[in-house]
């Protein structure tokens, strides 16, 4: 680490925010898909961190199959909407296959069932990266563009971070509408109160929780390939790491509470790069772990989150 | 669940009156007779006292180092013995408590890191075992305490996810402890020893009485484990087993009963810590030193692969999916085991579950003609796909696999497309009506011997987690109580 | 001598969810060895009562008292202790359990052996261990020839309907209880096994000397068993007394069918 007194270097402090950010985005689009799943399964899925794992994964094959970050075949624009639409569906299809297979038949079982899938599944999913990707870690590089920055404020900024966020923002913008103004995000929020009385109610409860998982899923896909393209490093356990993370800032923020999702994230992603900055970086996630217990222990419903009434 | 029978027709003056469910009474009897030669066999063991059972499991262990020269062999019964260990402490909080303790591993850890401490040159303590072991147990529980009392409030879900991000930084610590920079200390002190981890651990003094071979140390893990197991088969008979077993059924009519919930949770989850530790230290006594490598969390899916291949929450169940885990996953370190297992695994999985004979002799024919139908047809148009040799590919098991599973030079790709191929087949069998899953059944069979062979068997430790985790998702959703366990009723 | 006081009273309680109020300052009282009836249309707040009651939810005003003690706040297994035990209306059993286990399970707050005493089969882990085995046989046996023999080591969940209600009342006496409280224990039985139930809950206080609060929706049971009859509608007492009272009290009908003219309410 460096020596200088860094808490008044202003520019130092600038870096970490912006750090900050772009982990935040990365972590609050997963814990999006955690939040949402529990809110409306209870179930706390284990597989989303390696579903962003596979889709950092499919991104990286799309930049392969157009010529590699080097020397792409095709426009770069064209190359990363490309890259951000295979990982995004294929991650939803993938995060679709899980529920439809793993965790159906398991929604009236005890609680502890699905949990112990999940954690089968996860691992499941690490291997088949292993097996069919090695262990390597693999860079998606930069491109030629996007290596260059803006200017702000005495240090420069990446238009891959600019693209993360903005688009992290996007993404979260165009959830709130449709949870908030679908019907689909009506009958989710319905499901999410009483999942009984919702199918009463003539919702369709398989299709909506399957759209949550290709929902969240998809958000997932789109935050692994964020995730390559600033950090470069795109391995098979990336999924556990990034998904505790993102599980952390869900409950930060409030289990099952969608804005909480985007704050917890955001809060996580700004206390790991300050963390790293300036005390340390190999115990960024012990001060995350701190986070979560001060958090269970001082308000355990997370920042915006409600407390259950529990029904008996 | 039991079949779902109906009453027998009332006859006779006798016959039950409203209210009176006299079929209950035959309820036993009806089980019985459904299930066969092994719901026999598993009467007969019910009858035995609690004595003898104890004594069907540990006698003929006792005498396994007499049958086999082999040090290996030994380590091997160690390491059953330690896993068998593991799984009944896993299993109080998993199976009793009902609560998913994704840190265990790290519990183990930390008990093997504590004794290492304590007990080795590492800060020239060498503390005697008698003295050393208490002080771990004690600890691992404290931590246990500790670890699980912020997830006090909502403790099944949080508690997951505490213990698995502990687990994580269990092994950053371990990995980077041995440069920690203290407030007050100038220099940067050395605890875990990083990731060399601490070497030269102290072997296990009992008063005066050291264990210096591997053999001692089988009879160590041997009586623990039997110490062990007869505690938990007592606790498990008394007040504090029964309010387990209520509150994993339902917590809160447990709690209108007298019975403290949390604390009873916390008291499950400590008794796992426990466990845990006291097995950590045996184990790095047997292993003469610790490391952060031992500690990584592919085991913990082991050890729930143990849990619940048994079945999780009975004592024998727990135990005999240790053992068989272990041992397989031993198998599965050779190629030519490896295969051998696998196939009779699929043949013994057809026997069981195809039914009648006709359709198990179609499907299994029907894959041999296939495959070598593939073969010949490859080998005319296609020579690159059958020029490799099988891996230790000797014997008649050996030159069949030749001449009927595809063997491509360099099989890269191909084997990965396979791969997917597989994954999406078995997934699709399941939701195929019966004919054409019987149809669709051959071509997968022999996909599945392809990816064996042509990339499986390249990488055994990756081959075992996949096969762990597939193990465990096949498991949840087909049989939830294990292979012995009887089924639970949920919601009646 | 000193005024008897009543075993259990509710003094002004209120309960409200989100804006929805449950409990409206509910004052209740239950003499020892008296039977006391909750009577009230669904959404009355009968089953909340028994929730408050039993600690599951936590006032947001009023006092609960057990034998002048207030017993607001604290965890339902202290209250449990204290001697308050209930039935629930959706039978909540141990289903997995033998039905002597359940039974025994409920005897956890009235025995004291460490784990670590049990681990070792000391004296008075074992001594206990008899107690509480004996205790769940006596309590089994106080339902004649419907819980005996055989049935003790089934699993609960083979259990027909009433037998299981007839089990949860067993396991709440394994408590120890002071009072009883029965949440619709007739709920789903034919009127053969009801009539049972009528006579059951007298024996209850006649042999058993247990101090009952009742919930029941069918007014045969009630008007057999009750010495008092509360009537509660949208969170508050609308009627109290004897069940002939009570019965013909115009604003319970009102609660039961509704009012005569349009409401505009």
């Amino acid at each position: 680490m460096v020596e200088v007194p860094l808490a008044v270097n202003s520019d130092f402090l600038l870096l970490q925010l912006v750090n900050g950010l772009t982990l935040g985005s990365v972590y609050a689009l997963i814990a999006l898909g955690y939040s949402m799943v529990y809110g409306i399964l209870k179930l706390l899925n284990f597989a989303h961190g390696d579903v962003y794992m596979m889709g950092a994964f499919m991104g990286y094959g799309v930049l392969v199959a157009f010529g590699g970050p080097a020397a792409p075949t095709i426009p770069i624009v064209l190359l990363l909407t490309l890259m951000f639409l295979a990982a995004m569906l294929g991650s939803g299809l993938l995060g679709v296959t899980i529920e439809r297979f793993a965790y159906r038949r398991l929604r009236n079982a005890p609680r502890i069932a699905p949990l112990i899938t999940a954690l089968g599944v996860s691992f499941f999913l690490q291997s088949t990266a292993l097996l069919l990707f090695g262990p390597r870690f693999r860079s998606y590089a930069t491109f030629e563009f996007l290596s260059g920055g803006v200017q702000v404020a005495g240090i420069r900024v990446a238009y891959t971070r600019i693209l993360v966020i903005v688009s992290a923002f996007l993404l979260m913008l165009a959830l709130t509408f449709l949870v908030n103004r679908t019907k689909l995000g009506k009958a989710m929020r319905a499901v999410s109160y009483d999942r009984e009385a919702a199918a009463m109610m003539g919702i369709d409860v398989d299709r909506v929780i399957v759209a949550t998982f290709f929902i969240g899923s998809i958000l997932a896909g789109a935050a692994g390939v964020m995730f390559g393209l600033v950090f470069f490093s795109v391995f098979h356990l990336m999924g556990f790491t990034a998904g505790l993370k993102g599980f952390t800032a869900a409950v930060v923020g409030g289990i099952g509470h969608i804005p909480g999702a985007m704050l917890g994230g955001l809060l996580i992603g700004l206390a790991e790069a300050f963390s790293a900055g300036y005390v340390s970086s190999t115990f960024q996630d012990l001060i995350v772990f701190s986070i979560l217990v001060a958090v269970m222990l001082f308000r355990p419903t997370g920042l915006l989150g409600k407390a259950d009434i529990r029904k008996v | 669940m039991s079949e779902p029978q109906k009453p027998r027709e009332e006859q006779g003056p006798g016959a039950p009156r409203v209210g009176v469910d006299e079929w209950v009474a035959t309820h036993e009897q009806r089980r019985q007779r459904a299930g066969g030669v092994w719901a026999r066999l598993g009467e007969a063991w019910h009858r035995l006292p609690p004595w003898a059972q104890l004594a069907v499991v540990v006698v003929p262990a006792a005498f396994f180092p007499f049958t086999t020269e082999s040090d290996y062999l030994i380590r091997v019964g160690i390491n059953a013995l330690l896993f068998a260990l593991l799984a009944l402490g896993l299993n109080i909080v998993v199976g009793y408590a009902g609560l998913l303790d994704l840190g265990y591993v790290a519990f183990w850890g930390f008990g093997a890191y504590a004794y290492a401490m304590l007990s080795s040159a590492k800060f020239d303590l060498h503390l005697p075992t008698v003295v050393s072991l208490p002080i771990v147990i004690a600890a691992s529980a404290l931590l246990g305490l500790l670890l699980g009392l912020p997830s006090r409030r909502l403790l099944g879900d949080y508690l997951a996810i505490v213990t698995l991000f502990f687990a994580q930084i269990f092994i950053t610590f371990t990995t980077n402890g041995n440069r920690l920079n203290l407030p007050w200390r100038d220099t940067p002190v050395d605890l875990t020893g990083g990731p060399n981890g601490i070497p030269g651990v102290d072997a296990f003094d009992l008063f005066g009485w050291e264990a210096t071979t591997t053999t001692s140390y089988f009879y160590i893990s041997l009586v623990t484990f039997a110490l062990v197991l007869s505690g938990l088969h007592f606790l498990n008979r008394s007040r504090t087993g029964r309010a387990w077993r209520a509150l994993r059924e339902d917590p809160l009519a447990a709690e209108a009963m007298t019975i403290p919930v949390n604390r009873l949770k916390l008291l499950a989850f400590m008794f796992g810590a426990a466990t845990a530790g006291l097995t950590g230290s045996i184990f790095a006594a047997v292993q003469i030193g610790v490391f952060p490598q031992n500690f990584e969390l592919p085991l913990l899916i082991t050890l729930y692969a143990m849990v619940i291949l048994g079945g999780a929450g009975s004592l024998p169940g727990v135990v005999i999916g240790a053992v068989t885990i272990t041992v397989l996953l031993e198998i599965l370190r050779s190629p030519d085991d490896a295969r051998l297992i696998l196939y009779a695994v699929i043949l013994l999985g057809l026997v069981g579950w195809l039914r009648p004979w006709r359709s198990l002799a179609a499907v299994v024919a029907g894959t041999v003609v296939f495959g070598f139908a593939v073969h010949a047809l490859a080998s005319a148009v296609w020579p690159r796909g059958v020029e490799r040799t099988a891996i230790g590919g000797e014997g008649a098991l050996g030159w069949a696999i030749e001449h009927w599973v595809l063997l491509p030079t360099q099989p890269g790709t191909l084997a990965n497309v396979g791969f997917v191929a597989l994954v999406a087949a078995i997934l699709a069998l399941t939701q195929m009506p019966r004919t054409w899953r019987l149809v669709a059944l051959v071509p997968t069979l022999y996909l599945a011997a392809f990816v064996w062979e042509n990339k499986l068997v390249f990488q055994p430790s990756v081959t075992r987690l996949l096969l762990l985790g597939a193990l465990l998702v096949a498991l949840m959703n087909l049989r939830p109580q294990g292979l012995l366990g009887t089924a639970r009723v949920e919601i009646v | 001598m000193e005024a008897r006081r009543p075993l259990l009273e509710l003094r002004g309680v209120s309960l409200a969810f989100g804006g929805l109020t449950v409990l409206n300052g509910l004052d209740l009282h239950v003499d020892e060895g008296e039977i006391v009836s909750v009577i009230g249309p669904n959404g009355a707040g009968k089953t909340t009562l028994f929730n408050v009651v039993t600690g599951i939810y936590r006032p947001d005003e009023g006092d609960i008292l057990l034998d002048g003690e207030s017993i607001v706040g604290l965890e339902p297994h202290r209250i449990a202790q204290k001697g308050v035990a209930r039935t629930f209306q959706t039978l909540r059993l141990f289903l997995n359990m033998s039905v002597k286990e359940n039974v025994m399970a409920a005897a956890y707050g009235g025995t004291k052996a460490t784990v670590f005493e049990s681990i070792l089969r000391l004296p008075r882990a074992r001594r206990e261990e008899r107690e509480v085995e004996a205790l769940a046989e006596e309590k089994l046996s106080f339902f004649g020839q419907r819980l005996v023999g055989y049935r003790w080591d089934q699993p609960a969940y083979s259990l027909s309907y009433a037998n299981r209600r007839r089990l949860e009342i067993a396991r709440a006496m394994a408590t120890q209880p002071r009072i009883l409280l029965l949440d619709e224990p007739a709920a789903g039985m034919n009127p053969a096994e009801t009539h049972e139930i009528t006579e059951l809950i007298g024996k209850l206080r006649e042999d058993g000397g247990y101090t009952i609060l009742v919930i029941e929706h069918d007014m045969h049971v009630v008007e057999g068993i009750s010495d008092r009859v509360v009537a509660l509608d949208h969170g508050e007492k609308i009627a109290e007394g004897s069940f002939d009272a009570v019965a013909t009290d115009p604003r319970v009908v009102e609660a039961y069918l509704g009012r005569r003219e349009a409401t505009t309410k």
